[in-house]
């Protein structure tokens, strides 16, 4: 059949270039491998430069892909399922890129370009780690162009093709509309991007995030080829700003995140400890206890092993979390899992191709990796550097250990060991985010502790009094900091007990102690000398975000309690606990009192061309004594709504203040259209003469007199028509006056028409339907719909302080970046 | 004795230690029969919706109640109660899965994880009234 209305040559050029990729990087791999192997150095050279020029070739193809695929959302071709997936004609043009990079094939290809640039970048600067480090990523690359094929081989299906046919789809190859050659026709649009990533961080959060995934791959390729080629200490050097770039990227990647969460989600905030975050932190974890074993290798030669095993399993970690988000394992567990597309087996294999020849390499030549005989002596800091590094991975482990729910109760079914022991599936705990909590805040105390105190300490050994001559003043500032804050900001977050309340402040003094610590340090250790200070920077970044995470979570307060409900259900029964009521109705009109404020809805707007809905919510602060009003503002939560489904996607709105965000959301509001539909109330008939009158709930009707020549808006006179308007007054309670026309008339001198007139603030409509002249009466059938109640339902919270865990991020990001620049100036 | 292998031990022992105390706030996946017989603790619960009976949420006589009817893989519908808004898209979802506990004959849940059929992104939405 040949089908009319199709655009196949961006898709076939696209697949061409998939196919390219694919196979020039394979080309590439083996190129490189050969350099690596190859005795005659000419030969070596040649290979070199079929290698090289095979990297770029794919290059160039994987951003022919991208561009293909743009080409296709760019023109709605809805012919691709691709585009039918993720876009509609009304999507707003910012958000074509998120929606590129929505589906699993869009983000493999985003991972994929990061790869080409970065390979691009190493072929220029890697000098002779070049052919074993690119060795590792045309490998990589290899895998990638794999996930986008979507062809068959030995009967498995290879990879998921993105410019796949609509028609082509297993799931609609059968059904009807695609039997007929103009299915186009009755094609019109796009099934549109997920209402919750549109939003301008879904434009910059995946590039940044899949640029930290890209960037970790170097360390990784580093230690690898130096295992490989067995120059197991010329490798440190050039991976070292590459490290720290890396931790900046996914660092600065995941935090995006967590501002798109905060922004656009409303959980209520910016971390959940949901498996797809979770899954993403581990490895930054993991490569900043790399860096760290590294600095104490660079000085001391001790560690060297551990930073071979950090740097791997962190790159192992980054291909595990792509296997747990992608694979569709998460399904029950996680919020923002992708499901399964069949390629499970092909996601593991990628995981093991490089985590396998890592592990066992290091394994096999464990011994012949330098190491100082001499122990480390307990005041040096390479041994305080490496506690810290096995903290970091403690805290890798547990969260690791509990994502991973869901692929333990797959591994014991798997091998049997769930009938054996006759046992349930494993569920994630019900309260899961006290569950990491309460681990990871201990973790967090230590490791504060540690940034503070571990920079005073010298390499090698510490004469014995320093330590605390120098950690004097800043311990003893640290602790004066603590007890202000802990006695102006009453802390006394005692849901999880006392136990819990005492970390919180131990994690309090922690935080301030290593801003605190690292802000002397700069001083009594560095002289002052801004440009060595990038790590002390970056520590002082770290510790505001601990404090920032710590006190906007422990003071987190919802303002939005429906009391009136609680105090019906008993305010000290078990059940009010558990019930928190925090969502409360607003009638429109009616100010509610939320916390200090008082708060009132006051109807929703739209705006053209754009498809949401903005609801008007004003706040008022008035002064207890005198009631004068201290502070005004209005913020405007929006939501999209589906009017068919009724159904809400809502976006929080915010008011940022230095010290807090007061952060709004909508969690319900009522259908209009569907109230005014199921609105059944009948009409009443009523007899009139001229000045009777009629009473209705809020006033009453008077019959003035009849008109012969009416005039209304939804009456259009015609020659021979016979028209009369029942002139009326309308008097309510509160002294409005309104006139309403109702028009009686004959057409064609046999046809009775009736146009109603209605008086919409009264919610009154009339309808003059008949003159009986015998009686010099009228008849008038009037009705009083009930009144719409217009409310929402809104939840509100007060996140305090939590600009000092945005500040916090952008310090550690600059520190990060000063280090990286001090190290590439240095080499 | 290295004091590296001391440490390491250590690490060793405070990880275990770390895990079975996270096995012990681990949850079990069960059906309404088996969260009745152990009345009170809380569990996860797979299900659907039953269509057959009436959700309920009335916003203007109380916002954080919401109740609707659920079954259990055995296919036994019991009413949930979920103190919080309802949940968006609540109609469309494919399967439920509720984290809370039986109080008598009704499931007292505190979150709801829904799963869509269409296949995306972002299908699943979860709703919780607990602080994070």
């Amino acid at each position: 059949m040949k089908f009319v209305g199709e655009h196949l040559l961006p898709g076939q050029l696209g697949h061409f270039f998939a196919i390219l990729a694919f196979v020039a990087s394979m080309v590439a791999t083996v190129a490189y491998y050969n350099v690596v192997k190859g005795k005659e150095p000419l030969a070596r050279e040649s290979w070199k430069r079929l290698a090289r020029w095979s990297f770029i070739l794919q290059s160039a193809a994987v951003v022919g892909v991208f561009t293909c695929l743009y080409v296709i959302l760019y023109n709605h071709y809805f012919e691709y399922k691709y585009a039918w997936r993720n876009t509609s004609r009304d999507l707003p043009i910012q958000y074509l890129l998120s929606s590129l990079w929505s589906d699993q094939e869009g983000s493999f290809l985003l991972w994929s370009i990061w790869n080409s640039i970065l390979g691009i970048f190493l072929i220029r600067t890697s000098k002779n780690w070049e052919a074993p480090v690119m060795t590792i990523f045309s490998l990589a690359q290899f895998i990638m162009a794999s996930m986008l094929l979507g062809i068959f081989i030995l009967g498995y299906k290879v990879g998921s093709n993105p410019f796949m046919l609509l028609r082509e789809a297993p799931e609609n190859q059968l059904a009807p509309i695609f039997q007929t050659p103009d299915y186009m026709q009755h094609i019109h649009d796009g099934n549109g991007l997920n209402v919750t990533l549109q939003n301008y961080w879904m434009v910059i959060h995946p590039p940044v995030l899949f640029l930290g995934f890209a960037s970790m791959i170097i360390p990784f390729a580093f230690a690898f080829a130096g295992l490989w080629v067995k120059d197991y200490t010329g490798w440190v050097k050039p991976v070292q700003p590459w490290a720290l770039f890396a931790i900046m990227m996914l660092g600065t990647g995941i935090m995006m995140g967590a501002a798109w969460a905060y922004e656009s989600l409303n959980f209520g905030g910016y971390w959940a400890w949901d498996p797809v975050e979770n899954a993403s932190l581990v490895p930054w974890l993991t490569m900043v206890a790399g860096v760290h074993t590294l600095l104490a290798y660079k000085a001391t030669g001790h560690s060297l092993k551990s930073t071979f095993f950090f740097f791997f399993i962190s790159y192992v970690l980054i291909l595990y979390s792509s296997f747990l988000t992608k694979s569709g394992v998460l399904g029950d567990t996680s919020v923002h899992s992708f499901t399964d597309m069949g390629m499970t087996a092909q996601l593991l294999i990628s995981m093991l191709v490089f985590t396998i020849p890592a592990i066992g390499l290091l394994i096999i030549r464990r011994k012949d990796i330098p190491s100082v005989k001499k122990e480390e002596n307990s005041y040096s800091r390479e041994f305080w550097l490496f506690v810290g590094s096995l903290i970091l991975l403690i805290a890798a482990i547990q969260i690791t250990f509990t994502t991973s729910i869901p692929v333990w109760n797959k591994v014991l079914s798997g091998t049997g060991l769930k009938s054996l022991f006759n046992m349930n599936d494993i569920a994630p705990p019900s309260d899961s985010i006290f569950h990491y909590n309460k681990i990871q805040i201990w973790i967090a105390i230590v490791v504060g502790i540690l940034t503070a105190i571990v920079q005073f300490m010298r390499y090698k050994d510490t004469p014995r009094g320093e330590i605390t001559k120098k950690l004097a003043v800043p311990t003893v500032v640290s602790l004066l900091l603590t007890g202000l804050v802990a006695w102006k900001g009453t802390i006394t977050y005692d849901t999880y007990g006392a136990g819990f309340l005492t970390a919180i402040y131990l994690m309090l003094f922690a935080s301030i102690y290593a801003i605190v610590g690292n802000f002397f340090y700069i001083f009594s250790g560095l002289k002052g000398k801004l440009k060595n200070a990038g790590a002390s920077v970056a520590h002082i970044g770290f510790g505001m975000v601990l404090l920032g995470v710590l006190i906007s979570s422990a003071k987190m307060e919802v303002i939005s309690l429906d009391r009136m409900k609680m105090l019906g259900d008993g305010i000290f029964t078990k059940e009010s606990k558990q019930n928190p009521r925090e969502n409360i109705m607003l009638p429109k009109d009616v100010p509610v009192q939320m916390g200090d404020y008082h708060v009132t809805y006051t109807g929703d707007s739209v705006a053209q061309g754009d498809p949401k809905t903005y609801y008007v919510v004003q706040y008022e602060k008035k002064d207890r004594q005198t009631g004068k009003a201290l502070e005004r503002f209005t913020l405007y939560p929006d939501a999209f709504v589906n009017k068919k489904e009724n159904a809400l996607s809502s976006n929080p709105a915010s008011r940022h203040y230095l010290t807090k965000d007061i952060f709004t959301y909508v969690s319900a509001a009522p259908n209009r259209d569907e109230a005014a539909k199921s609105d059944t109330t009948p009409y009443v008939t009523h007899e009139m003469k001229q000045g009777d009158s009629v009473f209705f709930s809020k006033g009453f009707i008077v019959l003035k007199g009849l008109n012969t020549k009416p005039q209304n808006r939804n009456y259009v006179p015609q020659n021979g028509d016979l028209a009369v308007g029942a002139e009326l007054e309308v008097y309510t309670q509160t002294d409005d006056h309104f006139k309403l026309q109702p028009i009686y008339f004959i057409r064609d001198s046999s046809y009775q028409y009736s146009v109603e007139d209605t008086l919409a603030p009264l919610n009154l409509n009339v309808r003059f339907s008949k003159i009986m002249p015998a009686e010099n009466k009228i008849e008038l059938k009037i009705k009083e719909a009930t009144s719409f109640n217009d409310y929402i339902v809104m939840k509100a919270l007060i996140f305090p302080y939590i600009n000092v865990l945005w500040l916090g991020i952008l310090v550690t990001i600059f520190g990060t970046g000063m280090s990286i620049y001090q190290k590439v100036r240095r080499r | 004795m290295k004091k590296t292998n001391i440490i390491l031990l250590v690490v060793i022992a405070v990880a275990i230690g770390v895990i079975v105390t996270m096995v012990g706030d681990f949850s079990t996946y069960e059906t309404f029969a088996t969260a009745r017989e152990k009345e009170g603790k809380e569990f996860h619960v797979i299900g659907k919706l039953d269509t057959l009976q009436a959700m309920h949420y009335d916003p203007i006589k109380d916002a954080n109640l919401f109740s609707f009817y659920v079954h259990d893989k055995t296919g036994e519908s019991h009413k949930v109660v979920f103190y919080g808004a309802k949940p968006t898209d609540f109609e469309k979802a494919e399967s439920i899965v509720l984290t809370g506990k039986m109080e008598g004959n009704e499931f007292h849940c505190n979150k709801i994880l829904m799963k869509c059929p269409s296949k995306y992104k972002d299908d699943q939405v979860a709703v919780s009234n607990k602080q994070i």
